[in-house]
């Protein structure tokens, strides 16, 4: 019995050890200035795409209502500096939200977001933006990026004549020095008379991936669709969550939302999202992991450990490199107060346990990660802390270094 | 009855400001307004609020929109001596808390740590968060509820000993 005990403690230890031995975070870097009365930052773009690496520079992006309304900016920590650059404003109009970004080459980003009910584009480079193009035709939001050296593409939702559309194209230099919608083309053809919601956008050699929200069963499912490249169509919808039904004559299947997608190696895509299977717990954090660029996935896996696994969690956003490297984090209150937590894979293909860097732990509410994986597993990490739920906010980066 | 944190709902008093045309489907034959406007009109009357988180599609939803909202002596009691509001706990519509952030419905809901639908919360004329319900509630339930906000029970004894008498 003793031994058993003992035993078992032991593998407590190792377990525990091998999930915090992914990396090493060391303290933690302010975003945009201190909190200060009045002011919120959001991060709830399409995808939680709000941090992107190009070459020797971190970029964040966010928005928030220091002007007195909502507008997103951007700030940019180069490697070697101490701190982020003070913010620049990427946004105008009346109002902005939601805003992605995507690495291109040379220490360049495309940014995206809504402004005004349109989504727009830019580019940024040195530091410096470029014009501001408008992206969509018509009413349009829920903007997500992905890129692929130096190609980057968007995705979005649109609504013309009451019916929703999901748009994607690649994005192109346009004569402004800006970027450009080029060949826009609907995932659907006919849209839907439903909405759709918060698209994600991933890409690869294999092709793109866009998987969404989408309400045309009568309750929400995460469809999921792939396209060779910017020039072909998209394969028809198929689900990408598993659901159950048949509880009674109204059940329609768990509750499902948030999805977001990244590329890891070669040709492969991690998506995770929220979800309600697990009965009256709230959302758990469900992955699938998809070959062939996302033009097929395994099963559902889920992602959280058995520890707070009675809570809810929420917010989950997701990385991935060239070398094969992917996480999940999230957020979730299982010790009180939100902290953020992460999981990978281990060395046995199976999600780690649960994972909170103590530099985004602890006291006061530490919520909506968003994450990015540099080409040898570094892990930065974004996001919005508040002393209490309706405080005022601050944003917090922090690099992870990986553990040999 | 439940404590609410005062805190968390103080920032009823809401301004939508980009509604998506369709929402996540409250019960029919209910004039279910989305949160801004009701707690405008709710203030504005001095009428009681009844604040439905919902989910689109979700089973006990429909399930109550099939065998309770369709009581005709709940529908004429809501609709008559209540405000009445619904928040969809997975949209991206837009409303503006009263300490000037915007956020959205979703976030709103997470904040106030909605985990199930439907869940509902219950208002004094006063704009003041009475109790939360979450789960399938009865025909007779929601009508117990009513009763003790609209008589002003409330203002006189906890909604448990309510319940209780005979």
């Amino acid at each position: 019995m003793r031994a058993a005990l003992v035993l078992l403690l032991l593998g407590a230890l190792v377990g525990e050890a091998a999930a915090s031995a992914l990396w090493q975070f060391e303290g933690r870097l302010g975003v945009g200035g201190e909190a200060a009365d009045g002011v919120y930052h959001h991060l709830d773009g399409a995808g939680r795409k709000h941090l992107a690496i190009s070459a020797q520079t971190v970029a964040a992006v966010w928005e928030d209502n220091r002007s007195g309304d909502p507008q997103v900016y951007v700030a940019l920590k180069r490697h070697g500096q101490v701190d982020f650059s003070p913010p620049l404003q990427v946004s105008g109009g009346s109002e902005a939200y939601e805003p992605v970004i995507a690495a291109l080459g040379g220490n360049r980003f495309a940014l995206a977001w809504e402004q005004d009910g349109a989504v727009h584009a830019r580019l940024l480079q040195d530091g410096s933006l470029s014009p501001s193009s408008r992206l969509s035709a018509a009413a349009a939001s829920h903007v997500s990026l992905a890129s692929l050296g130096e190609r980057a593409y968007a995705a979005w939702r649109e609504r013309r004549d009451g019916t929703w559309f999901l748009q994607v194209a690649e994005l192109r230099p346009s004569d402004s020095g800006g970027l450009a919608a080029d060949g826009v083309k609907s995932v659907e053809a006919e849209g839907t008379r439903t909405p759709v919601q918060f698209p994600s956008l991933a890409v690869n050699e294999a092709g793109l991936c866009i998987a969404w929200e989408d309400r045309r069963a009568g309750h929400t499912r995460l469809l999921v669709s792939h396209s060779a490249d910017a020039a072909s169509a998209f394969d028809p919808p198929r689900h990408l969550n598993e659901f159950f039904s048949n509880r009674n004559e109204y059940d329609k299947g768990s509750g499902v939302t948030r999805v977001s997608l990244a590329s890891f190696g070669a040709d492969e895509i991690v998506a995770a999202w929220m979800d309600k299977r697990r009965g009256g717990s709230g959302y758990g954090i469900f992955a699938a992991l998809g070959a062939e660029g996302g033009a097929m996935f395994g099963p559902n896996e889920k992602v959280h450990g058995e520890p707070g696994d009675t809570e809810p969690h929420y917010n989950p956003a997701t990385a991935g490199n060239p070398a094969g490297h992917f996480v999940v984090a999230w957020d979730d209150f299982r010790h009180g107060d939100s902290d953020v937590w992460l999981s990978a894979y281990n060395d046995d293909l199976e999600w780690s346990e649960d994972f909170s860097p103590e530099v985004a732990s602890g006291a006061g509410e530490q919520t909506h990660p968003a994450v990015a994986l540099d080409p040898a597993g570094g892990l930065h990490l974004l996001w919005i802390e508040r002393a209490r739920p309706d405080a005022p906010s601050r944003l917090w980066y922090s690099y992870g270094a990986p553990r040999p | 009855m439940p404590k609410l944190r005062f805190t968390r709902w103080a920032s009823i008093l809401l301004l939508l400001l980009a509604a998506e045309g369709l929402r996540a489907a409250p019960p029919e034959d209910y004039r279910f307004l989305s949160l801004t406007e009701a707690a405008e009109q709710a203030g504005e009357a001095g009428k009681p609020m009844l604040l439905y988180f919902g989910r689109y599609g979700c089973t006990t939803c429909r399930k109550m929109h099939a065998e309770v909202f369709t009581d005709p002596g709940l529908r004429e009691r809501l609709n008559r001596d209540f405000v009445l509001a619904y928040v969809d706990t997975e949209s991206g519509n837009r409303i503006r808390l009263a300490n000037g952030e915007r956020t959205t419905e979703m976030q709103y809901a997470t904040r106030n740590r909605i985990f199930g639908t439907p869940t509902f919360v219950f208002f004094s004329p006063q704009q003041k968060p009475l109790f939360k319900k979450a789960g399938f509630q009865s025909i007779e339930q929601m009508k117990q509820y009513a009763e003790y906000i609209v008589e002003g029970h409330y203002e006189g004894m906890p909604l448990a000993d309510f319940l209780a008498k005979p």
